[in-house]
């Protein structure tokens, strides 16, 4: 599987601040991969310089194989890109929008006007006859994942694409992402990682101007794999003969926590509760939280 | 082939631009208008002068017999035009530029992989497109009243003249061209063709130099007489039309390396 986005040592700075000191991930085709990241961080930095828009101080960008260099738009044909907060022209409807988009990027009329239909289906705004102008921020994201995969890319940016919207529209955002998957690599920046928990099969998580972690999801759960399983009996008092009978464990608030336990202590947990009788309210296997492994990367 | 079909892709975004903005509309309205007032202000002149008559000579000042010229029409349009008209164009097309570079309009496009030159000369096209419509079409109406009711042999070279304040005009688009591309927002802009405006005046009063400067061909008095020749005016047309491409050619490698 070859990769359509490599970075290596990205390094930019904006007057004395050092935003990257030495970026370095890659996207492998057919992805959903979650940039993560606080505020500040150099989130948007890294996809401006992916898409020429910023001058690097140093370190090598290839989309597709082909080296990304500043002011030119060659590696843009492969990218479809969704900047944080997108602006249209508010005279347009979507479809004339897509029209110019399409012409741009040098589509046939004929495949612009397959590929609209087919995009504005697919963000939901198939019965829009409005102007943009009138489009609440929702409308415009949504117009914007269009927009962006209008010419078929190999990659889709999307720069925080969910920040600024209710629930709902996120949720609808991030379901467009998931199905856009077939089509397209999905590189998206965020800071909701709850976000990346639902749609996103590789994440990095970037601090300090460099990427502290990243890798595939389920592999960085192992990795940082504290799973914990939790017992919750119905008489408060079980919890303590839980926790004499397995010592490694430990309780409060009338449950039991076994930490890092395997699937074998799980198992020995419900032998003993079965044995002895105990009537449980829950039994839960706790995965490591995203929340708790970027606060962790972050030393916080 | 890529700068081509961007540049006619973004050329006619800007005309759906203008169009549906109302601009266009307003913009002919404004050079219609500006066409028809200069033979009308003639023709109205001796009746102006009729009705203020009695104000007027209880100041003091006699009105004699006054008889209009299509002097007095031509008069009025290289009076009108550059105050109003060309004024009009500048200040509109101000932000022309910038304000995509503000908005982020267009950032998507570059991320398509529309080319900055294409994008600045589309821009470039349509304002001069614009201009020289507008300006020609006030030219049209003023030549066509003033032929019609007045002798068009007592007025000399009005077509060259014309031509020269267009090319003017032509200048001054290409300043906004070439600041636009250093300038984030339009006050800057307007600053930077203000202080060309002020800086061509101040040079001009130097005897010897006005006559090679672009603010030159704004001159048209002694042409309209006959008393200047369009040759006394081919220094300031080389180097109006020189300085304009070099403006162009100059804004372009800031165009490309600028921040969107």
């Amino acid at each position: 599987m070859g990769n359509v986005l490599e970075i290596t040592g990205l390094k930019k700075h904006f007057g004395s601040k050092q935003v990257l000191s030495g970026v370095t991930l890659s996207v492998p085709e057919s992805c959903v991969f979650g940039f993560v990241g606080r505020n500040g961080a150099g989130k948007t930095t890294t996809m401006k310089s992916v898409i020429g828009l910023l001058k690097p101080d140093g370190g090598e960008i290839s989309v597709c194989g082909e080296r990304v260099t500043y002011g030119s738009t060659k590696t843009n044909r492969f990218i479809g890109y969704l900047p944080d907060v997108p602006e249209f022209y508010g005279y347009m409807t979507a479809k004339e929008y897509l029209l110019l988009c399409g012409r741009v990027a040098g589509m046939d009329s004929k495949e612009i006007r397959q590929r609209s239909e087919e995009l504005l289906e697919l963000v939901g705004l198939s019965g829009e006859k409005h102007r943009i102008k009138g489009y609440s921020r929702g409308m415009k994201q949504r117009l914007g994942i269009a927009q962006a995969l209008i010419n078929r890319p190999k990659l889709l940016i999307c720069d925080e694409p969910t920040s600024a919207l209710d629930p709902v529209g996120r949720r609808e955002i991030l379901d467009i992402l998931k199905n856009a998957v077939g089509q397209t690599s999905v590189f998206f920046s965020t800071h909701i990682l709850t976000d990346v928990e639902r749609i996103c099969d590789r994440v990095a998580f970037l601090e300090g101007g460099r990427v502290a972690l990243s890798g595939n999801i389920e592999e960085i759960r192992k990795q940082y794999a504290d799973t914990a399983v939790e017992v919750q009996p119905e008489k408060p008092a079980d919890a303590a003969l839980l926790a004499e009978h397995f010592s490694a464990g430990e309780q409060s608030d009338g449950c039991f926590l076994l930490k890092n336990a395997s699937t074998e202590d799980a198992e020995n947990l419900m032998k003993f509760l079965l044995e002895n009788h105990i009537a449980i309210v829950r039994f839960e296997r706790k995965e490591p939280d995203l929340e708790n492994m970027f606060m962790e990367v972050i030393g916080e | 082939m890529k700068f081509l079909s961007g540049f006619i892709t973004f050329t006619g975004k800007e005309f759906l631009e203008l169009r549906r903005s109302g601009r266009l509309l307003i913009f002919t309205v404004i050079f219609v208008l500006l066409g028809v007032m200069n033979p009308a202000t003639a023709k109205l002149t001796p009746w102006l002068m009729e009705t203020m008559a009695d104000s007027l000579e209880a100041s003091g000042l006699t009105i004699t017999e006054y008889t209009v010229t299509a002097m007095d029409s031509w008069v009025q349009f290289f009076k009108n035009m550059p105050s109003m008209g060309l004024l009009i164009t500048v200040v509109m097309f101000g932000g022309f530029f910038t304000s995509e570079y503000a908005k982020g309009t267009l950032i998507p496009l570059l991320a398509k992989g529309l080319s900055r030159s294409a994008f600045a000369s589309a821009k470039t096209f349509t304002m001069l497109l614009v201009w020289s419509a507008g300006y020609w079409l006030s030219y049209g109406i003023t030549f066509a009243y003033t032929d019609y009711y007045w002798d068009h042999t007592v007025v000399k070279n009005y077509a060259f003249a014309a031509f020269g304040l267009w090319l003017f005009g032509v200048f001054l688009l290409c300043c906004i061209v070439f600041f636009s591309s250093l300038a984030g927002s339009s006050a800057q802009v307007l600053l930077g063709v203000g202080a060309v405006y002020i800086a061509l005046t101040l040079a001009g009063m130097v005897g010897t130099v006005s006559h090679y400067l672009p603010s030159f061909l704004l001159q048209s008095g002694d042409l309209l007489t006959g008393q200047a020749q369009p040759t006394d005016y081919t220094a300031a047309v080389c180097i109006t039309a020189a300085a304009s491409f070099l403006l162009l050619m100059a804004s372009d490698p800031f165009t490309a390396k600028r921040r969107v």
